[in-house]
């Protein structure tokens, strides 16, 4: 029987992760369930899975709610980023030299901001009923797009450019073969890939830092309604675990194993898409 | 692509940068719909949406706020802060907190400038990348709310003055110099930059006649490597904004997060001008860079044939 190539198994173990999520996010429940004051912060063997947090609230529920907050404003980043480093590898494989002077002017401009500092004015700036994580993400994954692009339009570079894709008509290639099947599938699919990939990854842990930050101050979170509740709050449980003011370590773990999920989501679709 | 266009548009993207941030905010606030001062200060969530409205010149239109508040910042008057310090000049809260940002930077950049330079000396081998990747892969804010923890459980009360609050600083750097994959990205980074260039010609001539790769190839990767310091400056810039939070240390990424979290529209303003100051000073720095490097290749006489 012939073997499966890593590559294959990296693959699915990484939609399998997104699937999950996926899966996660459509069965969050709207609202927390009523606290029971009897089960406050007990562990997983008491209240299975994964026990419940001080006021007897299932954590299951927060970890449900954490992934309908993230997944489908990650995987759109992820698709935009991917949108832009193809859009640029194949301006560059078309040698479109206008194009690259604007890709450059765009990257030094854009490249030149920390990130979180525009990422804080436009919370800022945008209207309460429009704060979610879509827009945070979404500007996220613009100011990333630089590096993608340039990564992309290099990597295209490398491949021969423009002289590539005139051998290749020579040969009597059609347009959508060369483009889409020899550069953007066989040679760019690994850029295109791993950067979607790390995008997704910056926008959960965004989100996550995001919310952290703000419930350590009692502030509502600009990435989520207040009746909803983000993967940050099991961190902050466990947070206030390790400062020994409640018995709440299984939720810093739960929180580390979810981030971990995320981490190794990303790695498994970088490792799975290796270029032919 | 000639040699001095690259240089050339850091520096206009340097010029262009501080102006273009206000400029950036002002076509936000306007394109969105809605009262200006209503968005920034919605009446029911917050008060003195009048007295913002006025400070700012909101009623003067977009050029009106844009041009009032430009002039002003290049007088160094920022106004006041009206919720992080009320009453306060902003300029002030800045001068406080830029020297205390400067040093967690400054801090985070030595791993950083280890890692380079261990990877330029071949030092690190390559089988080390895993360790350094699996390090990069745990995000900032968890490795800086543990050390927070052990920082409140060790110190406790006192935690916040003396020497504990120095541990904080210099906990934040190596959060930010290790997390994320900055270190991993400086190892990884300067050793492809310097494998591609040992495989030149020349390198190997060099080598031949007994001269070492760093002083031969050093010139002509400096450029490459100077971008990537750069953009791991403002990686470390934007991570300081949630590892002074967590951590609790009272810098410009804290101000900023604050401002951001009160709604002190002066406070961010300035901030935010503030980074992108940084940022324009930081691609004029590399655009030097760029020019004297290529003024030395073309022009030394140990380097002309």
């Amino acid at each position: 029987m012939k073997r499966p190539k890593l590559a294959t198994l990296w693959f699915w173990a990484g939609i399998g992760v997104l699937a999950a999520l996926m899966v996660m996010s459509a069965m969050a429940p709207e609202f927390l369930s009523t606290p029971d004051l009897k089960m406050r912060s007990v562990g997983p063997s008491e209240f299975p899975p994964f026990g419940t947090d001080p006021m007897g609230i299932p954590l299951a529920e927060y970890a449900l709610q954490g992934a309908r907050i993230v997944t489908v404003p990650a995987v759109v980043a992820g698709l935009f980023i991917a949108l832009m480093a193809t859009i640029a590898g194949l301006a560059r494989s078309a040698g479109l030299q206008w194009f690259d002077t604007g890709l450059q002017v765009f990257s030094e401009m854009v490249g030149a901001l920390p990130r979180l500092v525009v990422i804080l004015v436009v919370a800022l700036v945008v209207p309460l009923d429009w704060r979610g994580l879509l827009p945070v993400g979404l500007v996220w994954a613009l100011l990333a797009s630089p590096g993608a692009m340039d990564e992309a339009a290099a990597t295209a570079e490398r491949l021969g450019g423009a002289r590539f894709v005139e051998a290749l008509k020579a040969h009597g290639f059609s347009a959508f073969r060369i483009y889409f099947v020899h550069i953007v599938w066989m040679n760019l699919r690994n850029v295109i890939a791993r950067q979607a990939a790390e995008v997704a990854m910056q926008v959960v842990f965004l989100e996550i830092s995001l919310s952290y930050l703000a419930q350590s101050r009692n502030q509502p979170s600009f990435t989520h309604s207040d009746a909803t509740n983000s993967w940050a709050s099991l961190l902050y449980f466990g947070y206030t675990a390790i400062l020994g003011a409640q018995p709440l370590m299984h939720a810093l773990l739960l929180g580390l194993v979810l981030v971990g999920v995320v981490a190794f989501m990303a790695q498994a679709i970088r490792a799975s898409a290796r270029a032919k | 692509m000639a040699w001095w266009i690259r240089p050339l548009v850091r520096i206009v993207a340097a010029v262009l940068l501080p102006f273009i941030i206000p400029a950036f905010i002002t076509g936000v606030l306007w394109a969105l719909p809605g009262d200006p001062a209503e968005i920034l200060c919605p009446p029911g969530f917050c008060d003195g949406t009048e007295a913002l409205r006025d400070r700012f010149h909101l009623n003067d239109g977009p050029w009106g706020f844009y041009w009032a508040w430009l002039t002003s910042a290049l007088q160094g008057d920022f106004g006041r802060s009206w919720r992080v310090a009320q009453g306060i000049p902003v300029l002030e809260l800045l001068l406080e907190s830029v020297p205390v940002s400067s040093m967690v930077v400054g801090l985070a950049m030595v791993p950083i400038l280890l890692g380079s330079l261990g990877a330029a000396l071949g030092v690190f081998s390559k089988r080390l990348d895993a360790l350094w990747q699996g390090i990069g892969l745990v995000p900032a804010v968890i490795l800086a709310l543990l050390f927070a923890a052990y920082v409140e459980v060790t110190y406790g009360a006192l935690s916040l003055d003396g020497w504990p609050a120095m541990l904080r600083i210099l906990l934040a750097a190596v959060v930010l110099g290790v997390a994320d994959g900055a270190l991993a990205s400086a190892v990884m980074g300067t050793r492809s930059v310097f494998q591609e260039e040992v495989k030149q010609r020349y390198v190997q001539m060099a080598l031949l006649r007994g001269e070492s790769v760093l002083s031969n190839a050093l010139p002509n990767v400096l450029p490459a490597l100077v971008g990537q310091m750069r953009s791991r400056v403002l990686h470390i810039l934007s991570g300081a904004v949630i590892v002074e939070v967590v951590l609790g240390i009272p810098g410009l990424g804290q101000l900023l997060w604050d401002g951001t979290l009160l709604q002190d529209f002066g406070v961010v303003l300035a901030a935010g001008w503030g980074f992108s100051l940084l940022s324009g000073a930081m691609l004029l720095v590399q655009a030097v860079f760029e020019i004297g490097i290529a003024m030395y290749v073309r022009y030394s006489p140990k380097v002309q044939m």
